[in-house]
């Protein structure tokens, strides 16, 4: 695969949706015709292809990620950029799941992630992904589905950057005091 | 900064009623039946005023014991000491239904399971509206409200739901529910302790003399951080109900984790990037 860090940004690799086809999905999204489209109403049309709701955690995530003024929604200039995050990570996940089970297991996750950690000092163990699975697999199911992989590669993105921002040297090790370590996992360096 | 570390951990010995996370005997253990004797609140769960006047006696004493932790060793005596009361006044929680149907109107009459306070058991029946016998992530949702009446936010209900859910299964059964009822009646009347000023929002100050009361050495600016972040968009700086239900959660369970990794008691630790990640997915989640 192209990317190293799926991470970092979702790939390029999709080539970008004319403005007339956004907007038809937009239109139809935006349910209440208010311009916005609010987490419900992009819950409602996105799929995780398992017939059951897409995460809501997952979908607040999103929006909050393209919604630049705080205004729990996306306008349709900020929806390219959802729709675009949404069907990079769609077209990587389908890569993995190669049954089309809607589903990723532990090694389809673990090649998934690989150039994650990029340098040999940011290894996870095989144990961790285990950890990963049993976390993020909202369905009990011993797999991730789409939208939970998502969530999955949200959050592990967002620790790793707190990380490195502490591990100066880059030796995958660091050394923090109680109140550094908890703004850490709170996010709020 | 010293780390009391000896004595700075009161509850050591007492394992949280709520702590979920990583507590060997799980949410469950220990309790013995609902704290909360007390009346049915009838009618509208806020009574009115969000915080229904409720001077509930003398505070809680800190239920969820041992976070904590680093410092504050003059708190110890409070800790440990089993069940906080639970106050009555409950502005939030459960209610969805404005109208008032409360308790009792669809709650089936008898045979409530042993453990399971009778409250809680009727609240079960009220907030399973599918009749399925076990409470969803939607169903928890539609059920609690913070003091304004905005719904619970999302993570707060997974991660309530991932605590209580035995079953692993993504749903709450009546043992499970009747765990989180207690655990939320603590957390609603420590909320209401500490939002002094009773406008069902806690600033940054009151968050630091929560956090400090509990027993935490954090410094002003944390708390007022940890609020920033986690303000409603648009909304009045502060956190809500649901929020500090899950700062404080998180909180006791992330200071456990840095405890065992701190053995030296320094008040400092090192470890390494998956140490760290997957410390951070599994207590946080």
């Amino acid at each position: 695969m192209a990317y190293n860090s799926p991470y970092r940004a979702a790939p390029q690799v999709n080539a970008p949706p004319d403005q007339t086809f956004l907007w038809n999905i937009f239109q139809r999204v935006d349910k209440d015709r208010s311009g916005t489209i609010s987490d419900s109403e992009l819950q409602q049309a996105l799929s995780n292809g398992t017939w059951t709701p897409f995460n809501p955690v997952t979908v607040r995530s999103i929006i909050s990620m393209f919604d630049r003024e705080n205004k729990g929604g996306v306008s349709f200039n900020e929806f390219a950029g959802v729709w675009k995050y949404i069907t990079d990570w769609q077209n990587i996940f389908r890569n993995y799941d190669r049954d089309n089970s809607g589903f990723i297991d532990k090694n389809e996750l673990k090649q998934a992630l690989s150039g994650f950690g990029e340098t040999q000092s940011y290894r996870l163990s095989e144990q961790f992904y285990c950890t990963l699975i049993e976390k993020f697999d909202r369905q009990r199911k011993g797999q991730v589905a789409f939208d939970d992989f998502i969530q999955c590669c949200i959050v592990l993105q967002r620790l790793t950057d707190v990380f490195r921002r502490y591990d100066t040297d880059q030796d995958g090790w660091i050394q923090v005091s109680y109140e550094q370590y908890l703004s850490m996992v709170f996010n709020i360096v | 900064m010293s780390f009391h570390y000896g004595q700075g951990y009161p509850g050591g010995s007492h394992p949280p009623p709520s702590a979920p996370y990583g507590g060997a005997s799980g949410p469950y253990g220990g309790h013995p039946s609902a704290p909360y004797g007390g009346s049915p609140h009838g009618g509208s769960p806020h009574g009115g005023s969000p915080h229904g006047g409720s001077q509930h006696g003398g505070a809680p004493r800190q239920p969820t014991a041992p976070y904590g932790g680093y410092g504050a060793p003059a708190q110890g005596g409070q800790y440990g000491q089993g069940q906080g009361v639970a106050p009555a006044g409950h502005y939030g929680g459960y209610g969805g239904q404005p109208q008032g149907g409360h308790y009792g109107q669809h709650a089936p009459a008898g045979n409530i399971p042993p453990g399971v306070g009778q409250e809680a058991f009727q609240w079960f029946h009220t907030v399973d509206t599918d009749r399925s016998g076990y409470i969803n992530l939607k169903e928890l949702k539609q059920a609690l409200v913070n003091s304004n009446w905005s719904a619970f936010n999302d993570e707060t209900c997974l991660m309530m739901i991932n605590m209580f859910d035995k079953t692993r299964t993504g749903r709450m059964d009546i043992f499970g529910f009747s765990a989180l009822w207690e655990f939320m009646q603590r957390w609603r009347g420590l909320f209401q302790q500490f939002d002094r000023d009773r406008s069902g929002f806690i600033s940054g100050t009151e968050l630091h003399q929560a956090l400090a009361q509990m027993g935490y050495n954090l410094s002003p600016q944390f708390s007022e951080t940890l609020v920033r972040r986690f303000t409603v968009q648009g909304g009045r700086p502060g956190i809500q109900l649901d929020r500090f239900i899950q700062v404080c959660t998180q909180l006791q369970s992330m200071t456990q984790a840095f405890r065992e990794k701190d053995t030296g008691m320094t008040g400092h630790i090192r470890l390494n990037y998956e140490d760290f990640i997957s410390g951070a997915i599994t207590r946080l989640m």
